[in-house]
């Protein structure tokens, strides 16, 4: 850690893993009534579980990002953040908001719409955090004067997700026209604008992790981003087919989102050409493990799985099925919680002085139960929700007896989420094992283990 | 390439994109109107709306194939179920199904009547959407193999669904019959099995003619029908002129079973359902 400043970037950490932890019980609560009858069908029906789950999925996401955004900014700007007394007041307000979110579901307190379900006061307090965090970012940026590519695309990625968000907290009359901007803030974050999230996170950790060539690695940070924007853009029409919109989405969205997978090549290529060209220059080989973990499993889970019911000739029986679940578990995990995870990875380390650089054993057990359980589970949506298609979609049985007949499917996501749950288990009682040292600016480990800081930067802009 | 070219690439195909798709934007909302209807909007269909997210629906269910997946979905389910059928189970769904058979239950909303009633008006109005023909074959609720039925919708109709064999005009009438028992809007099979003791919303229809026989000689029955043929003709035209008992079959003397085939089938169809019902002793 080279500034005292980052160690806000702890506690952002902090929380995101003890929301993390509660997400993956509500996760398993869900998964438990599909198995059904359900003892807890008055006290917690499946609709507050999944919305628990979901949304304690985006508010540690959101905090991760911020976190990770503190650590980075202060690395790539050589300064001191802004105001560090903001940045606690920020995350003291996004953790109030959240957990009396979660409480508010348990009574039903919501707007009913899908991961939108905040209602207008925590949206606002969405609101209100995200401007006083870029607030602050853009700050310490103009101060110190130095402004690189990766903190352009990154910042461009927060700014966007914020001015995305204003749709959701307009009222609409018309349930069709309220999809249409659902979507908006759905689809243009994890299809758009966080992808330049997680390619800045990418890029940051590439270049210090393997010594990869700043310039080359921002050159393709630029070819990703408009390979991101020309396709998701447009692809949003994947989720427009069946809503009640023109008939022009249908090709539109076939099109579009077929070529949405190139960016996620994109990143593995990245990833990928990055250790091969520069290998590692970094003992910390866990956070490497993370980060390209999440180059390829985001290629899978997003790109293959994303595909593989993307055009509208099989949209039309998959619509709205366990495939769409099995998607967006990959989906969402290998592209933005282990992006996260890379990070936490990163920084842990230099936080914490007591702390392995390479990473503890315990760190590689936690990543390869994770990868194995998700995996797992990602099958077992995927033989579920073909079962599903094919008994109720296609040959026309009725949906609770298709249900039914795929129960041992859900068996098999219980085992395998079982497997994962406890690979998060050791990462979070990993995380919280060492004591974070913060009275002292703690060198990296090997010095001049950052290349990126020998070298001068590109001067960029966006 | 340079990141100066780089740069344009990504600057040039952000903006590009989103011109178009501003443009696009625009256009969808000339058509909106005609494409939802959004003229038949009521207050009651928005307050309708409005119960639907109050209550949570979308984490249990789809609409749109959009929300959870723990329970059907029910874009079109105005199509397969009457009004009077959805009142009594949006009351209490315990009436309508079993937990320990089904492992799974809806449980009790605690709606007021009048949200019911808006909630029902705007279901029906998301069931008349015109959303290119989705879902491609009727999504049902319960039912097994046999109950398939082709779209309500304008959907790929040239292949009969599974199940069904195509039917043309100098075929048997009771061959024409099962083919519409499963093709009717909505599916008579969304209601009525044809295996013994295969209860659905509707009573199955195995073993229809015996017990009717055995009903018109008992004196319980309530209709003007004098023989078997008769009584299936009342039961498709006017369901509710003698109902089966059952608390999940009808309320206050109103059948479930939608009484709108009156009008949307014609007298021909009417008799190829009867033939073919009365082959099911
Ligand atoms: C806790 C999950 C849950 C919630 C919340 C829920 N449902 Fe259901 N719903 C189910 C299940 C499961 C079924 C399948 C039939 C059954 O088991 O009762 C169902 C079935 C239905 C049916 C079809 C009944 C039939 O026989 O055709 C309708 C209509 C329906 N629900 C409407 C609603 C509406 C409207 C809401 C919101 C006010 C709602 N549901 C909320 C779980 C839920
Ligand atoms: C929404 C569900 C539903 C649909 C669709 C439906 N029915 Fe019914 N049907 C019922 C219910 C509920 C009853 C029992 C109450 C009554 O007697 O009206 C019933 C009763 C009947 C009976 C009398 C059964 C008996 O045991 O006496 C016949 C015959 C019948 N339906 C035929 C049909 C035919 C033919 C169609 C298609 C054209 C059809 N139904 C569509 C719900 C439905
Ligand atoms: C990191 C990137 C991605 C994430 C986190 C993600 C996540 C998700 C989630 C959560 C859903 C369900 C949304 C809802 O119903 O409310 C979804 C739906 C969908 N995604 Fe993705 N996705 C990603 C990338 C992609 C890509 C690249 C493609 C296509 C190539 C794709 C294709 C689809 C399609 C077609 C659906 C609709 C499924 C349906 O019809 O029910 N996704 N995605
Ligand atoms: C213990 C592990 C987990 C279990 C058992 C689990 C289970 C579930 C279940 C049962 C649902 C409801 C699906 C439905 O609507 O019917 C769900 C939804 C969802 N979960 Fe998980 N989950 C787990 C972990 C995760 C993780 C780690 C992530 C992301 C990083 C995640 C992201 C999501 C998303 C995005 C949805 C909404 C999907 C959609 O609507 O298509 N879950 N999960
Ligand atoms: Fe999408």
């Amino acid at each position: 850690m080279r500034y005292k400043s980052q160690s806000v970037a702890y506690w952002y950490f902090a929380v995101a893993m003890v929301l993390f932890g509660l997400q993956l019980v509500f996760g398993l609560l869900s998964a438990a009534k599909y198995l059904g009858p359900d003892p807890l069908l008055y006290i917690l029906p499946f609709d507050v579980t999944k919305v628990i789950h979901t949304n304690l999925l985006i508010v540690w996401v959101l905090c991760g990002f911020m976190g990770g955004t503190y650590w980075l900014i202060p690395d790539e700007s050589r300064s001191e953040l802004h105001s560090t007394k903001l940045a606690y007041i920020q995350l003291v307000l996004w953790t109030i908001m959240g957990v009396t979110a979660i409480i508010g579901y348990l009574f039903r307190y919501g707007t009913g719409n899908k991961l939108l379900e905040q209602p207008l006061p925590h949206k606002i307090v969405i609101v209100i955090c995200m401007l006083i965090f870029l607030y602050n970012i853009g700050m310490t940026i103009r101060k110190s004067g130095r402004f690189t590519t990766t903190e352009g695309v990154l910042l461009l990625g927060l700014l966007s997700s914020a001015v995305l968000f204003l749709p959701a907290l307009l009222h609409y009359e018309n349930y069709t026209v309220s999809i249409y901007y659902r979507w908006w803030t759905i689809h243009l974050w994890v299809e758009g604008v966080w992808m330049m999230i997680m390619g800045a996170f990418l890029a940051y950790l590439l270049i210090r992790l393997s010594g990869a060539d700043r310039e080359v690695m921002e050159k393709w940070l630029y070819v990703i981003v408009g390979l991101v924007f020309i396709a998701g853009i447009l692809g949003t029409a994947h989720h427009y087919y069946w809503v009640g919109v023109p008939a022009y989405w249908l090709p539109l969205g076939g099109f579009f989102s077929a070529l949405e997978p190139a960016a996620l090549v994109g990143m593995a290529m990245m990833a990928y050409g990055a250790i091969r060209r520069s290998g590692l220059a970094h003992p910390n080989a866990l956070a490497l493990h993370w980060t390209v973990g999440s180059a390829l499993f985001a290629m899978f889970g997003a790109g293959l799985l994303g595909l593989a019911h993307t055009f509208p000739s099989i949209n039309k029986w998959t619509h709205g099925t366990l495939i769409t679940a099995m998607h967006g578990h990959a989906a969402f995990y290998g592209a933005y919680a282990m992006i996260i995870l890379a990070m936490i990875s990163y920084a842990l380390p230099q936080m914490c002085p007591s702390r392995p650089d390479k990473g503890t054993s315990l760190g590689y057990w936690a990543f390869w139960m994770q990868m194995a359980g998700m995996f797992g589970m990602t099958l077992s949506f995927a033989t579920a929700g073909i079962g599903q298609v094919y008994l109720e979609r296609v040959m026309g049985m009725g949906y609770l007896d298709a249900q039914l007949k795929i129960q041992v499917h859900f068996l098999m996501l219980i085992a395998t989420a079982s497997l994962f749950a406890t690979g998060v288990g050791l990462y979070i009682y990993d995380f919280f094992r060492f004591r974070p040292v913060f009275d002292q600016a703690v060198e990296p480990a090997a010095p001049g283990a950052d290349p990126a800081d020998n070298r001068e930067p590109v001067r960029g802009s966006v | 390439m340079t990141t100066r070219q780089s740069r344009i690439f990504a600057v040039a195909a952000t903006a590009l994109s989103a011109l178009l798709f501003m443009v696009l934007t625009v256009d969808s909302h000339r058509q909106f109107q005609e494409l939802t209807q959004s003229q038949n909007l009521t207050p009651e269909i928005i307050h309708g709306k409005d119960v639907w997210h109050k209550y949570n629906c979308i984490n249990c269910h789809t609409l749109f194939g959009e929300g959870a997946y723990y329970a059907p979905d029910l874009t079109k389910i105005t199509q397969h179920r009457g009004e009077a059928y959805l009142q009594a189970y949006m009351r209490d769904p315990s009436n309508f199904y079993d937990e320990q058979k089904h492992r799974r239950l809806m449980p009790t909303q605690d709606l007021s009547e009048k949200e019911i009633t808006d909630l029902i008006l705007f279901l029906d109005w998301v069931a008349n959407i015109d959303n290119q023909g989705w879902p491609p074959r009727p999504i049902l609720v319960t039912g097994g193999f046999a109950a398939t039925a082709a779209s309500a919708a304008t959907g790929d109709r040239d292949a009969a669904p599974p199940g069904t064999t195509p039917v043309g005009d100098d075929d048997d009438s009771r061959a024409k019959g099962q083919y519409l028992f499963n093709t009717a809007v909505p599916s008579c099979s969304a209601c009525h099995s044809t295996q013994p003791g295969a209860d659905m919303a509707g009573p199955t229809m195995a073993g229809l003619v015996a017990r009717t026989e055995e009903l018109l000689a008992s004196g319980d029955y309530q209709g003007e029908a004098t023989d078997v043929a008769g009584y299936i003709r009342e039961s498709i035209v006017t369901p509710s002129a003698h109902v089966v008992p059952g608390a999940m079959y009808s309320a206050g003397g109103t059948s479930f079973m939608p009484n709108t085939y009156r009008d949307s089938l014609s007298e021909e169809q009417i008799d190829n359902l009867v033939d073919y019902l009365m082959t099911l002793k």
